[in-house]
């Protein structure tokens, strides 16, 4: 589903990212952690088509095509989804009118009809309930005064509502208390299916406990340093990362 | 402008004047006092400081006639859908009775220089000729060629709740002028909803040169909505003036949206202890529009409140200047006066010139002010395009959430609906040039 290959990004003259790889396919939930300032952002960033980011080597292939050819609206069409790590706030473009036109967006480019106005409210309600957010939620400005917990949760009703192909998380779990990061997990979860990829950029391991990875890497300095399986993610809870980055420059 | 093409431009207008004085009606000693003194002050030009953005030298190189009376009254018109509850109708200035209905409600009366023998009645009270500020020339020259002023007086204790829709309307297809007046009184403790409505048919270039003249008694309550939706092709030039006495409130909610180019200016004196004014706007300069709005509020009495709040819109080659200014003048103790002025620019031709501006003169009041002009947000672009709205989806929604915040102080939900319909087929149109 997703394939990157020595992808160099720079942000003016900083080099972020020095040659990543990574190939995801469907039905897959892959972690990527590793410590602050290694690039696990900004690859959440130039997977979405953040502007700001040289892509200066490499490639992104997206289900056959060249991602990095496409804007981000042709990118959240073609069924990749960004859980922002600081979803913005709004005001005055109604969270309802939101969700309407990304989720008719996608509908469109699926080849699938509009949903009318009750079919649309049918949907929403499950999915808010899903994610125990009032339907007060609806009328409200983008994020417009939501709390950390409530700005994550509605990135997730978001993601619910559009089903991505390949949805990636970037830092979702931050600022969660842990009913917050149950629901927020358990959203998550619900979308998990074969024909559905997931990547989760975190810092920390909590997240996993509740979403089960089946591939963990560790992202140091701009390269994929160390991959395994959810025991990684354990094994660097409890000896931090330095030990994979002493590993990698030993080797 | 120099001293020899200032005297080229007012002998014109002094051709164009004594040819039309047969067919003025009416208050010809107002009529010569008001061209006397637009000739003694001609046209302003650019070295006057409230026209230091606004360039009248097009304007100037047009010879525009006066609308003939004949003219504005045969004409056919397609009215717009109704904006208030009772239909009056200026036509190139001119009183049309034949379209004003329903009846007014008891108290509430319309008179015209036009009625016969209004003259005596009408004249002394419709004929003032303001002095001071930048369109004091153009108000002088209203008085000396307005065909048909109109009186609009509501008695005392009357609460007219139902709104007047007062079309101003440009039509025909000469590029002709016209010097529409209206004038508002209220007495005291009277309430009135007036929707100014300003339109052309775009068949020809024209000078619309509006005079509002407002007063409002004790305690009397004006909600003023001024919608300016000329086409391309107009020179709009307005002065908005209003007087108001102890408790009175003003309200007013503007939509600058029309004309080639547009200047309004929009002055609110609280005389009377406690009177209060909420002015609202928003201008969208798109296209190669001048749109250049001045707004002065007037503190002259103890516990006057004021609110400016304007936001305006800029793209293509479209301009927009906006100058608020308030004024505490000394005694005006405990008064309020706040100003905001946001201001958005959608592609990096256009310009807005924002200045906002307090002078206080005592000490004891309570005053702020703000302006602001920059660009879309672009993490909100971003974020909005990353769930799969178009660039243009989402420029569009931002600025009409931009805009929202003074759209919805508009209450008469008819002109709320026009001027956000006004600006989603704006945006449509602007939003999908490539920029």
């Amino acid at each position: 589903m997703l394939s990157i290959r020595d992808l160099h990004v720079q942000i003016g003259a900083r080099k972020i990212l020095k040659g990543l790889n990574l190939e995801v396919k469907a039905g897959e939930i892959h972690a990527i952690m590793g410590p602050n300032g290694s690039g696990k952002s900004t690859l959440a960033s130039v997977l979405a088509g953040r502007a700001g980011y040289d892509v200066t080597q490499g490639s992104i292939t997206y289900q056959g095509r060249d991602l990095l050819a496409l804007a981000p609206e042709e990118r959240a069409r073609a069924g990749l989804f960004l859980a922002f790590q600081y979803p913005v706030e709004i005001p005055g473009v109604n969270n309802a009118y939101l969700l309407k036109a990304a989720l008719n967006a996608v509908r469109k480019q699926r080849g699938e009809a509009e949903l009318d106005a009750f079919e649309f409210l049918g949907l929403v309600r499950d999915k808010m309930r899903l994610m125990q957010m009032d339907e007060s939620f609806l009328s409200r400005g983008v994020n417009e005064g939501f709390s950390g917990g409530e700005k994550k949760r509605n990135e997730i009703l978001q993601m619910a509502m559009l089903e991505p192909k390949l949805a990636v998380l970037d830092e979702t779990d931050s600022g969660l208390d842990i009913d917050a990061l149950r629901v927020v997990a358990n959203g998550v979860n619900s979308l998990r299916s074969p024909a559905r990829a997931i990547v989760l950029v975190t810092h920390y391991q909590r997240l996993l406990n509740y979403i089960e990875p089946d591939f963990v890497h560790v992202l140091s300095d701009g390269q994929i340093l160390r991959s395994g399986d959810k025991s990684l993610a354990l094994e660097l809870e409890r000896r931090g990362y330095d030990w994979v980055r002493q590993e990698a420059s030993a080797a | 402008m120099n001293e020899a093409a200032r005297t080229t431009v007012t002998g014109r207008y002094r051709e164009v004047f004594e040819a039309a004085r047969p067919s003025l009606r009416g208050a010809a000693a107002w009529r010569t006092a008001g061209f006397a003194r637009f000739a003694e002050l001609g046209f302003p030009g650019p070295r006057e400081e409230s026209w230091k953005y606004t360039n009248l030298r097009r304007l100037e190189g047009r010879a525009f006639r006066p609308a003939a009376r004949e003219h504005a009254r045969g004409l056919e018109l397609e009215l717009p859908a109704a904006l208030g509850e009772h239909r009056l109708v200026l036509v190139n200035g001119y009183w049309r009775a034949d379209l004003a209905g329903p009846s007014l409600p008891a108290g509430v009366r319309v008179r015209s220089l036009d009625d016969a023998h209004a003259d005596e009645t009408v004249a002394p009270l419709a004929m003032r000729i303001p002095t001071g500020g930048g369109t004091e020339s153009f108000a002088a020259l209203n008085v000396a060629m307005s065909a048909d002023p109109l009186l609009i007086e509501v008695d005392a204790g009357v609460r007219c709740h139902q709104a007047l829709h007062l079309l101003i309307i440009a039509a025909g297809a000469e590029a002709a002028m016209s010097h529409p007046r209206v004038v508002l009184r209220l007495g005291a403790g009277a309430l009135a909803r007036v929707v100014l409505h300003y339109r052309d048919d775009e068949a020809a270039e024209r000078f619309v040169n509006s005079m509002i003249d407002v007063e409002l008694a004790q305690e009397a309550e004006l909600y003023a909505y001024r919608v300016q939706a000329h086409g391309s092709r107009t020179f709009h030039i307005e002065r908005f003036d209003a007087r108001l006495a102890a408790a009175a409130r003003l309200a007013v909610r503007d939509a600058q949206l029309g004309s080639s180019l547009a200047r309004l200016d929009l002055n609110v004196s609280l005389a009377g202890r406690a009177a209060e004014t909420e002015i609202t706007g928003l201008f969208i300069a798109d296209g190669s529009r001048h749109l250049d709005t001045h707004v002065l509020v007037d503190h002259r009495a103890v516990a006057t409140r004021s609110l400016q709040d304007y936001r305006g819109v800029a793209a293509g080659r479209g301009r927009a200047v906006f100058n608020g200014k308030a004024i505490v003048h000394p005694g005006a103790q405990q008064s309020n006066a706040r100003q905001s002025s946001r201001n958005l620019l959608l592609t990096p031709g256009a310009e807005i010139d924002t200045k906002p501006e307090l002078e206080i003169y005592a000490d004891d009041v309570q005053c702020s002010h703000g302006a602001t002009t920059g660009q879309l947000d672009p993490a909100a672009l971003f974020y909005l395009r990353s769930r799969g709205l178009s660039e243009t989806e989402a420029r569009s929604a931002l600025t009409r959430a931009f805009a929202a915040a003074v759209l919805s102080r508009i209450e008469l939900p008819a002109v709320a609906e026009l001027v956000r319909d006004m600006l989603d087929g704006r945006l449509a149109q602007l939003l999908e040039m490539p920029s």
